[in-house]
């Protein structure tokens, strides 16, 4: 009998404590090697408080992150070739254009510039060079969306945390995106995808709805729908947080 | 109850909003979505008169209103894209200072305050600084200023951008609310899964509007069918299979374990690709915005 594939990212009842606030409660969930994992819940549900300590960005109160079954404590410099994130925002430096930014994220990655140049002709076959030349602030919010995403890629990570990726996206845009991230999963990556529009749930493989630090329902879509006799993800959603907070 | 009739709006070089004619009809939802940039800001600017249109008539109860705005002012609350609260006073102190500026008789304004607390579920926050609410609660909060001098129009723009999920639908509850207390609703938004719950739905880009119908009427006339592929084996094999028969690309995308594929022609992608299993569905928002998009 062959071993279980190990999961990419392994959250074990992790805690954050603000002062005396808790954002996050003790929460478990594991996401698997090529699955796409949607994040749903309201604001300051604990979601980027979450995508934080699993990147390491945030020091964990409590709990374990295992990534690739490492320890994000004890081995961060080796998670951190791991993982790609793409935060809320698209972090991009305003003022600089595309190119800029992608020059400047891929040197501070330490790509080597026979790669960064590479990475940087492979921009130019997919966006006209007009728009690469805008300062990134002034570019249609799609393009800004696409360049984050590049930036983040560069450094070819296994595991992708995207933070509200497509907020403020118009709806071709959103669609084109999402046909990148299933690019992505089709060449094995991982992806845990936080977002506000709840139609992008149908989107995901699994779901995670987290409300006030707890997760409130985790699973399939359609499954989660059959089981809690739901005809969408928004009546899912409105009750499993509903249903939460009378508890 | 409002219309346009071939309104324009530039500015510079740039047309704003092209030929636009649209109808708000009394007692129900209209909502305007469209990207950033469609127009349905200055649509809305251009109806309250902040900003001026170029040509084209505003129409109120059918009658032109040529340049007197205060016809259209005098009976509606319009919320702004940026709410316009004042974030170092109280829940309770905005909503005085918007009851002494719309001038609402003083013996009535505890009693309103109270009633718009109690149904926005703002009454545990009364005393909490404006600045300190969440997103969802400062919406509500603006709404509520609004809603102070008891406009039969309400016209919102954009109320729920940036808003999470949960006070989106909160947020939509209390305008249906509205609705069925006869009030009339005009807002924007950018999310289409919150536009197909309005009762008149006006898909704009560029300025224009590509069309104007309830969901049901959209779907009706929509002139392409949705199909979900729920494919056997490889869902990625099955994906780039279809991708290579030419002029596909584009009308096919995936969604999570299926494909949705989009008919716009007499093509026969079963003919095509034999053995799969394909589903009718109803077309989303989402779906008609992106064809006339596309054709337009």
């Amino acid at each position: 009998m062959s071993a279980p594939a190990l999961a990419a990212i392994t959250v074990s009842d992790l805690s954050k404590n603000f002062g005396h606030f808790q954002a996050v409660k003790g929460i478990s969930f594991t996401v698997a090697p090529g699955e796409i994992v949607g994040f749903l819940g309201p604001n300051g549900a604990g979601k980027t408080t979450t995508i934080k300590m699993i990147t390491g960005l945030l020091k964990i109160t409590s709990g374990t992150v295992l990534i690739g079954g490492l320890d994000n404590r004890k081995h961060l410099a080796a998670i951190k070739k791991k993982l790609g994130y793409m935060s809320q925002k698209f972090s991009l430096y305003p003022l600089l254009t595309a190119m800029e930014n992608i020059e400047f994220f891929g040197g501070i990655s330490g790509l080597p510039p026979a790669e960064l140049r590479l990475h940087m002709a492979r921009m130019e076959e997919q966006v006209a060079s007009d728009i690469l030349g805008q300062k990134i602030q002034d570019v249609p919010p799609g393009i800004r969306q696409k360049v984050a995403l590049f930036v983040c890629l560069m450094p070819e990570p296994e595991i992708i945390l995207l933070d509200e990726p497509t907020s403020g996206v118009d709806p071709e845009a959103r669609r084109l995106f999402w046909n990148e991230l299933y690019g992505l999963k089709k060449h094995g990556k991982t992806l845990l995808v936080s977002t506000h529009n709840l139609d992008e749930a149908e989107y995901c493989d699994r779901i995670i709805i987290i409300h006030n630090g707890e997760i409130v329902a985790c699973g399939e879509p359609e499954e989660l729908l059959r089981q809690k006799g739901k005809v969408n993800i928004e009546e899912l959603f409105k009750d499993a947080i509903q249903e939460h907070g009378q508890n | 109850m409002v219309s346009l009739e071939h309104v324009s709006k530039s500015f510079a070089a740039i047309k704003a909003v092209d030929n636009v004619t649209l109808a708000v009809k009394k007692a129900a939802i209209t909502i305007l979505t469209g990207a950033d940039g469609a127009g349905k800001s200055t649509i809305f600017k251009m109806l309250v008169g902040l900003v001026k249109k170029d040509s084209g008539t505003i129409l109120l109860n059918g009658e032109d209103i040529g340049s007197d705005y205060s016809r259209i002012t005098s009976i509606c609350g319009f919320m702004p894209e940026r709410f316009s609260l004042y974030t170092d006073l109280s829940v309770e102190e905005n909503l005085n200072f918007f009851a002494a500026i719309q001038q609402v008789p003083l013996p009535r304004r505890e009693e309103l305050k109270k009633r718009l607390l109690e149904r926005t579920g703002m009454s545990p926050f009364r005393k909490r600084r404006a600045g300190a609410l969440s997103g969802g609660m400062k919406q509500k909060l603006a709404l509520s200023t609004i809603l102070l001098s008891s406009p039969e129009l309400i016209i919102l723009d954009e109320p729920t951008t940036g808003v999470d999920p949960l006070s989106r639908i909160e947020f939509f509850v209390i305008i249906e609310a509205l609705k069925n207390e006869g009030k009339t609703i005009v807002m924007s938004t950018p999310y289409l899964d919150e536009a197909e719950k309005g009762d008149n739905i006006v898909l704009i880009k560029n300025g224009r509007v590509m069309r104007q119908d309830s969901i049901a009427g959209l779907r009706d006339s929509f002139p392409a069918r949705l199909f979900r592929i729920l494919p056997r084996g490889n869902i990625f094999e099955v994906m780039a299979r279809i991708s290579a028969i030419p002029g596909l690309g584009g009308q096919v995308h995936m969604r999570g374990k299926f494909i949705r594929y989009m008919q716009t022609g007499s093509e026969n992608l079963g003919r095509q690709i034999p053995h799969l299993e394909m589903v009718e569905e109803k077309p989303t928002l989402e779906d008609m915005y992106i064809y006339y998009e596309r054709r337009q």
